[in-house]
Order: structure tokens, then C-alpha cells, then sequence
């Protein structure tokens, strides 16, 4: 138990260690946590980047994919398997469920957090009602 | 000559678990260390899974139980599915009987509608009727309407069947993601219900490196929570 009045304040939380093998301890690159949520007409990508300015976040998207990029303001640091580990940037490509429509698509960066907007594209048939 | 007995105060059990945004464990963790709790033992069952963490050598329990006065703390670092929720639920409800407690409150979190990520608000739900007062004095918004599943859920049914009344704390968070943030209203709520002084200032400054550091348990326990089994529809597709 960490002492309140000598030392700093610590969440003392036990998890397992299995985030190691998604952060790239080489190249000093954490993955963010992301998620995908399905609306009537748009996908919300969110990716939950902590310690991140606005302009030093970069998004890239190919046909079906978007990748997103930023540097830490201040670097990362944590012990791993008993080696402490220094992190700079975050970095992770999403794979989405349908094409992306690039002149629609928009990004918010709020309290952390990144969310981009992706309209669904349709083709559009018309279907005749019997 | 008059006797006057000193009437004791009465036993608070707080109960933190991983969920959403790991409201729970983030709040009762902070409290255990703000307030210098000591641990006092640990729940233990056959049916949980065989998990221990290891840190700075010493060997920790998943679920262990704190103390200090009269509030009593059990904290989780395992997430459950409902049914080791309700394992969970039941052991707790012994311990509770062993130990004269007379009022649970749990932490937890959950998602709203237009929700203000820098202005969180809090909700209350009680099991019984006589905690409807704590909401009532301390401003504390009644949860109304809205669907609660997997862990929250099967801890609840198990305690508002119990004598035990219980009040659950929802605290505004992002759902997927850890939310230090949004703990910080409820950590500011339960020192007012329990009029006990703690300050959030260490919490304030290292939520960005909490939501680093935390990514690993969000993230067990949204596996967890989405192995529910009637909730396939629901269900957020997540990427990590």
C-alpha cells in the first residue's frame, strides 16, 4: 500500500500483461484503445488518445481502412516485465466494415479523445413494393 | 446519574469492479489509498477462476477486502461475466452478514445520451427504500429509466432481494474507455454521503497516464462484459 503522506498517488489496480504484445516497446509505440460503433447512417470510429495535442495527431485512410497517428506531449513511461519502457507515440490502423466516403468523413478532437464520423455508403437500388 | 450508551456508527460496505469505464475500480482504488485503509482479507470461491497478481513481489488476491472505522471496501480487479457476478454477489452478501453491515453502496458507470465528457453527472439507484434520503440530501439525481445488463445487473438482483438495502452510484463515463475523469464525481460524491474529507488532486493530475496505464483492464473487461449471452445486437464492435 502506497503511503498517502510520502509518496505519490498510485491506483493500485492488478491486470494481466497481455497489452505488452500490442505496444511496439522497439519502436517506442503504444496502441490505443478504439472502438467501433454502428449508427443508422454513419460508423463513430473513436480512438481514446490521453496525452495528445490536436495538432500533433495525424489521420490517414485508404479505401477500407484509417490509420491514426500522434506523438505524446510528454513521453511515457512504464515497467513491464520488469524493464522499464519509454513510449513517444501512439499509432493503430483500423480495418472498417465498409468503404470510406473521403469527402464526408469528419474528425472531432475532444478531451482526448478522437472521433471520427464515417458516413455509410450505399449504392442505391430501388426496390418495387408489391 | 444519567447513562448515556455512545451510539456506534453504522457499517458501510463500498464495492468497486471493473466496468464501465472503470468507473468502480478507479474510485474505490483511490479511496483506499486516500483514506490509508488497510486490508483486512480477501474473497475467495471455487467457482472464480485461479488468478492472482504479483506486484513488487508481493502476491495479491483479485478481490480483496479493506477497512477502516466503520467502511469496509471490497474491490475486484477481475471483471465478471454475470455469472461469476453473481458468485461475486453472494459471497459478498455472506461477508456482509458476518460483519453487521448495514448499508452497500457500489460504483460503477454508465453511458448516457449527450452526456458532457467535462461535466459528468451522477445518478443514484436504490434497492430499497430507505436509502431514497442519501439521494435526496446529496443532490444526487435518480436514475429513472434505462436498462442495466451483465455484472451491474446480477449484483443488484442478488441485493435488492436481500435485507441489505443497497445504493448503486452511476457516474457519466465514455463506456469503452478508462474514464479517471468521470470518477472523479463520484469520488466527490461518496466523501459527501460518507462526510469524510477527500481531495482529488492527485487523481486530477495523472488521469492522462491512468488511461494509459489502464488500457489492458478496459479492455478484459469489455471481453467480459460482451461474452453476455442475450445481448448479441447490442454488442459494440471493438478494435484493439
Amino acid at each position: 500500500m502506497i503511503d498517502n503522506n510520502t509518496k505519490e498517488f498510485e491506483i493500485r489496480i492488478a491486470s494481466s500483461i497481455s497489452s505488452i504484445f500490442s505496444d511496439d516497446i522497439e519502436r517506442q509505440i503504444l496502441s490505443p484503445l478504439s472502438c467501433l460503433r454502428e449508427y443508422g447512417t454513419n460508423w463513430l470510429l473513436e480512438f481514446d488518445l490521453p496525452l495528445v495535442n490536436k495538432k500533433d495527431i495525424k489521420i490517414t485512410f485508404d479505401e477500407d481502412s484509417i490509420s491514426v497517428e500522434a506523438k505524446l506531449k510528454e513521453t511515457y513511461s512504464e515497467e513491464k516485465l520488469g524493464k522499464k519502457t519509454k513510449f513517444e507515440y501512439f499509432k493503430k490502423t483500423v480495418i472498417l466494415p465498409n468503404k470510406v466516403d473521403n469527402n464526408n468523413t469528419s474528425a472531432k478532437f475532444v478531451n482526448g479523445r478522437l472521433k471520427i464520423t464515417i458516413p455509410k455508403t450505399i449504392s442505391s437500388h430501388k426496390i418495387k413494393i408489391e | 446519574m444519567k447513562v448515556s450508551k455512545k451510539i456506534s456508527p453504522e457499517n458501510i460496505l463500498l464495492i468497486g469492479f471493473p466496468s464501465n469505464g472503470l468507473v468502480g475500480t478507479f474510485t474505490i482504488s483511490y479511496l483506499i489509498n486516500n483514506l490509508g485503509m488497510k486490508q483486512i482479507g480477501e474473497i475467495d470461491h471455487p467457482d472464480l477462476p485461479p488468478t492472482l497478481f504479483v506486484e513488487d513481489g508481493e502476491i495479491l488476491p483479485p478481490i480483496r477486502i479493506y477497512k477502516k472505522n466503520n467502511i469496509f471496501v471490497i474491490i475486484s480487479d477481475l471483471p465478471f461475466d454475470p455469472y461469476l457476478a453473481y458468485v461475486f454477489a453472494e459471497s459478498i452478501l455472506q461477508y456482509c452478514k458476518k460483519n453487521n453491515i448495514q448499508k452497500i453502496i457500489i460504483v460503477s458507470g454508465m453511458e448516457t445520451i449527450n452526456g458532457d465528457p467535462k461535466a459528468p453527472k451522477i445518478y443514484g439507484l436504490v434497492t430499497h427504500q430507505s436509502l431514497e434520503e442519501i439521494l435526496y440530501t446529496n443532490q444526487i439525481s435518480k436514475f429513472l429509466t434505462g436498462s442495466i445488463f451483465g455484472a451491474d445487473a446480477a449484483i443488484i438482483t442478488v441485493f435488492r432481494k436481500s435485507k441489505i438495502p443497497t445504493l448503486i452510484l452511476y457516474a457519466e463515463c465514455h463506456p469503452f474507455f478508462p474514464d479517471p475523469e468521470a470518477s472523479i464525481i463520484a469520488i466527490t460524491t461518496l466523501a459527501q454521503i460518507l462526510n469524510i474529507k477527500v481531495d482529488t488532486i492527485d487523481i486530477q493530475k495523472k488521469m492522462e497516464r491512468l488511461r494509459i496505464q489502464h488500457r489492458n483492464l478496459m479492455e478484459e473487461t469489455i471481453r467480459t462484459l460482451q461474452q453476455q449471452e442475450n445481448q448479441p445486437a447490442r454488442a459494440p464492435q471493438i478494435y484493439r
